[in-house]
């Protein structure tokens, strides 16, 4: 019995003081660590990865006048770091920031706009400027073809059939 | 207290290992998504071995002391019956005798190859629980050093693409409170439609009002802790209005709405 508890008190008076003096001293986390998730806007091409892989689906993506609108709700996040994984651009990380208590909930939101593309035949929008670009560039590297020669990448899906059937009809007949 | 010291560094190691303290985030339909290193295997080594030193320490101390087995002993009594009836699952069911374990009742994952004992108090009470928890404390450091030691090197990750939807699938696992299940089915998009989860807390619950029994109400909070209860775990509740005996089951749109009101108060104040 009194052996029990001067064996307990020894492992108090061994270990006296164990919190640490966090909010007055820093505590980073260690690296790897998931916080905040942190966009490079000037990095992101709006191709919609993040939304489609977020699971509680806080990415959302719409179009509007000629704008593509990504607006992160960042109050929901899970901090899984899917979004991070899938961006192919790598715009998306996280940051070691987690101290995220907040009042105000337009902390926790970010909406960014990407200008679009319009088709250059039917004049709707179907792409951001930043995917074109990326395309241009990507497929003549890929193709080892000039630039000029993608024309078709100013075209919306819908008009790139079309054109292509005119094409293969066209030589066809 | 001396508890939570000794846990603090096996939370810290989780974060170091998988990115967060509690949402590890580890699973994704294919594999997992993190490796462990080198750098991380001999780390956890490291914090493994000092804190079973720690774990010994303690548990020697607090074994023979006798101000714990007045508070503890034949307080709280589940017996095996009981506990069989009752479906209690993890250490509630083991510190009455019953020997159920997920890890080697069904093994899953690699627990074929690193089996864990099984440890079992026949006596039911409370001091019986609190054994149990703290033996199996000492076998999960055993599991770690072995797993880390079989581990085979390769791939983390298998390609999965399409899942199909409509599909459902069920899971059970040994937590640390007991057998903890999931349900899932699939939907659309690569997405779950329904996920069910089990937890351990809801079957353990139930043995509470026999436990309860007898005892006095300064032994109820010892005795609901002793089933190392997660309330919002269980997830579920009725509001009974007692003069009418009515059953009221709230809406989404309803409880929402409590939410609000409540949000509004205190922001006036």
């Amino acid at each position: 019995m009194l052996k029990s508890k001067l064996k307990e008190a020894l492992i108090c008076f061994k270990n006296l003081r164990v919190t640490l003096p966090y909010p007055f001293q820093p505590a980073p986390p260690p690296e790897g660590y998931r916080g905040r998730v942190e966009v490079d806007v000037a990095k992101c091409i709006g191709c919609g990865a993040c939304a489609m892989a977020c699971p509680p689906r806080l990415i959302n993506i719409s179009d509007v006048d000629g704008r593509r609108v990504i607006d992160f709700r960042l109050g929901r996040c899970t901090y899984c770091a899917r979004c991070a994984d899938v961006c192919p651009v790598k715009a998306i990380v996280m940051s070691g920031e987690f101290e995220l208590a907040t009042d105000d909930k337009a902390d926790l939101e970010l909406t960014i706009e990407l200008l679009m593309v319009k088709c250059e035949q039917c004049d709707r929008p179907f792409t951001t400027q930043r995917i074109r670009d990326k395309l241009i560039c990507e497929v003549s590297k890929g193709l080892a073809i000039e630039a000029g020669d993608v024309k078709w990448l100013n075209l919306c899906p819908n008009c790139r059939v079309v054109v292509e059937v005119e094409k293969i009809s066209g030589t066809g007949a | 207290m001396q508890s939570w010291r000794i846990r603090e560094p096996v939370m810290w190691l989780c974060e170091f290992i998988t990115g967060n303290r509690k949402t590890y985030g580890m699973n994704l339909i294919g594999g997992v998504r993190r490796d462990i290193t080198r750098k991380q295997s001999s780390k956890i080594l490291e914090v493994v071995e000092k804190i079973e030193a720690q774990l010994n320490e303690v548990i020697h101390a607090v074994v023979d002391d006798t101000t714990l087995h007045l508070r503890l002993k034949n307080v709280g009594i589940l017996s095996k019956e009981n506990a069989r009836q009752l479906c209690s699952v993890g250490p509630t069911a083991r510190g009455s005798g019953v020997a159920v374990d997920c890890r080697i009742n069904h093994p899953y994952a690699a627990y074929r190859e690193v089996p864990p004992r099984l440890i079992t108090m026949q006596d039911g009470d409370i001091w019986a629980r609190t054994v149990v928890r703290l033996e199996e404390t000492l076998e999960s450091i055993k599991v770690v050093r072995r797993a880390l030691d079989q581990m085979p090197a390769g791939e983390i990750m298998a390609e999965v693409r399409e899942i199909p939807p409509w599909r459902e699938g069920v899971a059970y696992v040994e937590a640390p409170r007991g057998e903890c299940m999931h349900y899932v089915m699939t939907g659309p998009d690569n997405r779950p439609y329904r996920w069910r989860v089990r937890a351990p807390s809801y079957a353990n619950l139930q043995a509470i009002p026999v436990m309860l029994r007898h005892n006095s109400i300064a032994d109820a909070p010892i005795i609901i802790g002793s089933i190392d209860p997660c309330f919002s775990c269980t997830e579920r509740f009725e509001v009974v209005d007692v003069k009418s005996q009515q059953v009221k089951v709230y809406t989404q749109q309803e409880l929402l709405a409590l939410s609000n009101k409540y949000k509004r108060c205190s922001k006036a104040n």
